[in-house]
């Protein structure tokens, strides 16, 4: 049998960013993959070395939508630790709210997502549908939905108002009944199983031999969580479990992340009821004196780091940041090789990719060089027609 | 209490410099000849075989090449440095597989060659850059970057 490669990627309207895959396959099994990234490639770690540390909180806030406080702690972690500065405790429980909130919309969201790309529309409307109260939320603690615009070096901008503790553990509590809801029906709904058991194996081996993190090392069973292993804000003062599961398939990452968000929500309760009084901020200079720090956070995605060199004036020397998608993407190569065309798209949502997926996929006959494309939308009606035949 | 995993004489003695920034935050400089050596033995005895990434630093006359090694909660940031006009470093994907993406991010922005990668094709970089721009050395900045994209 002749071997095809198949260029996958790089755009897809339906995610925000492209990426591009060569897969090689014989017949319908995947045999490699090549990568290539950079079509969103913005330049932000340049444009952070031409602008003042306070500006840089709004650029690093916008290195990604979904994880945007995970982004922004890390930042100000890193200039905090330079400064010698301690922000109030106060300002420390709060960016830990703020943060599981976020992770609990971003996981309520993949969830969608990932059900939409396995065919099952109507969980993925009612996982969007119930989004709206973690967004609400967070609107309601920092006053946007996204973007939150809240942190600044030193602490926060705003404080939480009483009045608004009760609306958001209101919330909560309809959050938590609705990811049981999910969570059960991940576990015993024929379609999600039927898509979801078995597919894009990584093995605990090879999860740590590529540097995987979060929840898709979670997942291949290795206990490994930032929260836990490096605490930062206010989890050493949190008590929760870290969730793995040893199915090392989408499965697993499908429950793994169902239970982060009981995880998540149960470390909020904890810190409203016992949120510190006092201020939430500290000024501090606009000029960092010189020095280096790395600074580690973990996203909804798995382990952010930032690397500050900051060098005696208001504007820093280098920043380099790591996504966690970035770590995941040589573990997402491993888990292709030997599947089926069909389980692409739902290997590539497994990692819940910042960067991900196609628009357009090419299949080339290398003997007749014979080509015929296909948009990513046809590649999700063709992966669920084949299951559909199963 | 600090943790001391990480002590090791032989590393002590190789050290340019060993910089410990806080319980879990340590830095340790290496010439570019102990570089290979110092970080077969980190990944081989000291059990660093995690890396969370590659760092690249323009630092004037040459660039410094930083890698961040994880062991459990401590990030230990090896660093060394090459020259700016030949920026040769050995690579270490046969130690840590999981660094390929990162020494080709490295390649691509700071124009440094990791001897022994199989494959660093661009990675982030479009089809058709310009062969000597390295958009994070500090020699381009980003007006210069913007009017060579917008001249093309």
């Amino acid at each position: 049998m002749s071997t095809f490669r198949i260029p996958f990627g790089p755009q897809h309207p339906a995610l925000k960013e492209p990426i591009n895959f060569t897969f090689k396959v014989d017949g319908e099994r995947v045999v490699s993959v090549k990568l290539r990234l950079g079509y969103v490639h913005r330049g932000i770690e340049k444009l952070a070395e031409d602008r003042t540390y306070t500006q840089n909180i709004h650029l690093v806030e916008r290195v990604c939508g979904l994880c945007s406080q995970a982004h922004v702690i890390c930042f100000s972690q890193a200039v905090e630790e330079i400064l010698g500065v301690e922000i109030p405790a106060r300002a420390r429980y709060l960016r830990t709210i703020i943060a599981e909130m976020e992770r609990i919309q971003n996981h309520y969201m993949w969830l969608g997502f990932t059900a939409h790309e396995m065919g099952f529309e109507t969980l993925f409307m009612y996982t969007w549908r119930d989004r709206e109260i973690a967004l609400n939320i967070l609107e309601t603690i920092t006053g946007k939905r996204v973007n939150y615009g809240i942190n600044t070096i030193g602490g926060l901008r705003r404080d939480l108002t009483a009045i608004a503790v009760n609306p958001v553990k209101r919330g909560l509590d309809q959050l938590e009944d609705r990811m049981k809801y999910y969570k059960k029906l991940c576990m015993t709904e024929p379609t999600i199983l039927k898509r979801t058991v078995g597919v894009g194996i990584l093995r605990p081996k090879d999860a740590l031999r590529f540097g995987a993190v979060g929840p898709t090392l979670r997942a291949s069973g290795i206990k490994r969580d930032i929260r836990f292993d490096d605490p930062y804000a206010a989890y050493e003062e949190a008590s929760f479990n870290i969730i793995t599961y040893d199915g090392c398939d989408v499965a697993s990452r499908l429950l793994a992340r169902c239970e982060e968000v009981f995880e998540s929500i149960e470390i909020i309760r904890q810190m409203l009821d016992n949120l510190p009084k006092g201020k939430v901020r500290v000024r501090v200079p606009s000029q960092v004196p010189q020095g280096e720090a790395v600074s580690r956070v973990e996203a909804p995605r798995g382990e952010n780091l930032h690397y500050l060199r900051a060098d005696g004036t208001d504007k820093l020397a280098r920043l380099k940041m790591r996504a966690p998608t970035l770590a995941n993407l040589l573990p997402l190569c491993k888990m292709f090789e030997n599947m089926n065309i069909a389980d692409i798209p739902m290997i590539i949502a497994g990692i819940d990719p910042c960067i991900a997926c196609a628009e357009r996929m090419t299949f080339i006959d290398t003997e007749n060089r014979s080509t015929n494309s296909w948009t990513g939308d046809e590649l999700r009606k063709y992966s669920i027609g084949w299951y559909e035949e199963r | 209490m600090m943790k001391l995993k990480w002590r090791d004489k032989w590393l002590e003695r190789k050290a340019i410099e060993i910089t410990v920034q806080q319980s879990r935050r340590v830095f340790v400089t290496v010439s570019q000849d102990d570089f290979r050596k110092t970080m077969e033995r980190l990944v081989k005895i000291k059990g660093f075989t995690q890396i969370a990434t590659i760092t690249g630093v323009d630092i004037g006359k040459e660039i410094e090449v930083i890698y961040h090694l994880k062991h459990k909660e401590l990030v230990l940031s090896l660093r060394t440095r090459t020259s700016k006009k030949e920026p040769v470093i050995p690579t270490i994907v046969d130690l840590i597989p999981g660094s390929a993406l990162y020494e080709r991010e490295v390649h691509d922005l700071f124009g440094v060659t990791f001897i022994g990668n199989p494959d660093l094709s661009p990675l982030l970089l479009p089809e058709g850059w310009p062969d000597d721009v390295y958009p994070l050395r500090k020699k381009w900045t980003s007006e210069i970057i913007k009017h060579k994209l917008e001249g093309s």
